[in-house]
C-alpha cells in the first residue's frame, strides 16, 4: 500500500507512458479485476474489461493526483466498460443462477414468521457504523463473507447495494424477475449477517452485550 | 419482508403488519437493524480499504502478462 511520493507528481499519463503500466497493473489491476468479475461473472470478459480501463486510463489525463484519486478515477473508467458491456450482450439472456442460488426453504424463521432466535443471533453487533468505518479488520472480514457468497448471488447484490442500483434496473440488466431477484437479495442479506456475526461480531462484541 | 422492504415500498397493509410485528418482535427489530448498518456500511466503504487483504481471486500471470503486453507502445 505504500506509494512512492514520487509517482504521485506524474499526472500527465502522455508524459507517464510504459513505466505506468506496470505499476497499474501491480496496484490496481487485482482490485480492478475483482471490481469486474463479480459483477461480470467471466473470467475472461473480467480480464478484457481491466485492460480495456488500463488502455482508456492511458488515453486520458488524471486531474488529482494520489494514489487514491488514482484508484477512484480508474474505479470511473471500469465503471463504464461494466455498463458498455451489459449494454453489448443485452441481446442474449444470461444464463439464470448458480444450482447453488435456487431459493431454500428458510429455516431460520419459525412458523408464524418470527426470527428463530437460535438462527444466529448476532447481539454483538453495534447500534451504529462509526466505529467500524475505521477498523481495517472490519473491512477485511467483511470482504471475505462478501467472497464467501454464489456467484450470482453476489452480482445482484453488488449491483443493488454497493452500485447502489434501483431493482427495475438490475432486473433489465440480468433478466431476472423481482420475484427472483428479491429472493437472492433476501439470501445475501441473511447470509451476509450471519458470517458477520459469527466472524466478526461474535467475538469483538462480546464485552458490549454479554 | 425486511429485506423486501429495503427494495421497494411495500403496500400499505403489508406496511403497517410489519410493524406491528416489529414491535412485539425483538429478533426481528435486531435483525432490521442489521441489515440497515449492512448497507450502510456497504454504501460507505472506500475503495482503498479492503485492499490490504487482497482477497482472491487475482489476476493470473498469464493475464497481467498479457495485459502489460497490450499497454505497451506498438513502436516501443
Amino acid at each position: 500500500m505504500a506509494l512512492d511520493l514520487t509517482r504521485e507528481s506524474s499526472t500527465n499519463m502522455h508524459e507517464a507512458g510504459g513505466s505506468d503500466a506496470q505499476r497499474w497493473i501491480d496496484e490496481h489491476g487485482d482490485y480492478l479485476y475483482r471490481f469486474a468479475l463479480v459483477r461480470v461473472r467471466d473470467v475472461s470478459v473480467a480480464e478484457d474489461l481491466v485492460q480495456e480501463t488500463f488502455l482508456a486510463a492511458l488515453q486520458g489525463t488524471r486531474r488529482e493526483s494520489g494514489p487514491t484519486a488514482e484508484r477512484r478515477w480508474m474505479v470511473g473508467i471500469i465503471k463504464h466498460k461494466v455498463a458498455d458491456y451489459f449494454r453489448r450482450i443485452v441481446r442474449e439472456p444470461l444464463r439464470e443462477g448458480d444450482p447453488s442460488d435456487i431459493p431454500s426453504i428458510d429455516d431460520d424463521f419459525a412458523a408464524d414468521g418470527h426470527w428463530k432466535s437460535e438462527a444466529g443471533d448476532g447481539s454483538g453487533w453495534p447500534d451504529n457504523p462509526d466505529g467500524l468505518l475505521e477498523r481495517k479488520q472490519f473491512w477485511d472480514v467483511l470482504a471475505l463473507c462478501l467472497e464467501k457468497l454464489p456467484s450470482r448471488t453476489a452480482q445482484v447484490f453488488t449491483f443493488r447495494e454497493v452500485d447502489e442500483m434501483e431493482t427495475d434496473e438490475i432486473c433489465r440488466l440480468l433478466h431476472l424477475s423481482q420475484t427472483n431477484l428479491g429472493v437472492m437479495l433476501y439470501r445475501a442479506r441473511k447470509q451476509l449477517r450471519t458470517c458477520l456475526s459469527v466472524r466478526y461480531f461474535g467475538r469483538t462484541g462480546e464485552e458490549a452485550h454479554p | 419482508m425486511l429485506s423486501d422492504a429495503m427494495d421497494r415500498r411495500l403496500p400499505w397493509p403489508t406496511r403497517i403488519r410489519m410493524h406491528v410485528h416489529l414491535r412485539m418482535c425483538q429478533v426481528c427489530r435486531r435483525y432490521q437493524h442489521q441489515l440497515s448498518l449492512l448497507r450502510d456500511l456497504l454504501r460507505r466503504t472506500p475503495h482503498s480499504e479492503t485492499e490490504a487483504a487482497a482477497p482472491p481471486p487475482r489476476l493470473s500471470a498469464e493475464a497481467k502478462a498479457r495485459i502489460r503486453r497490450a499497454l505497451d507502445p506498438p513502436h516501443s
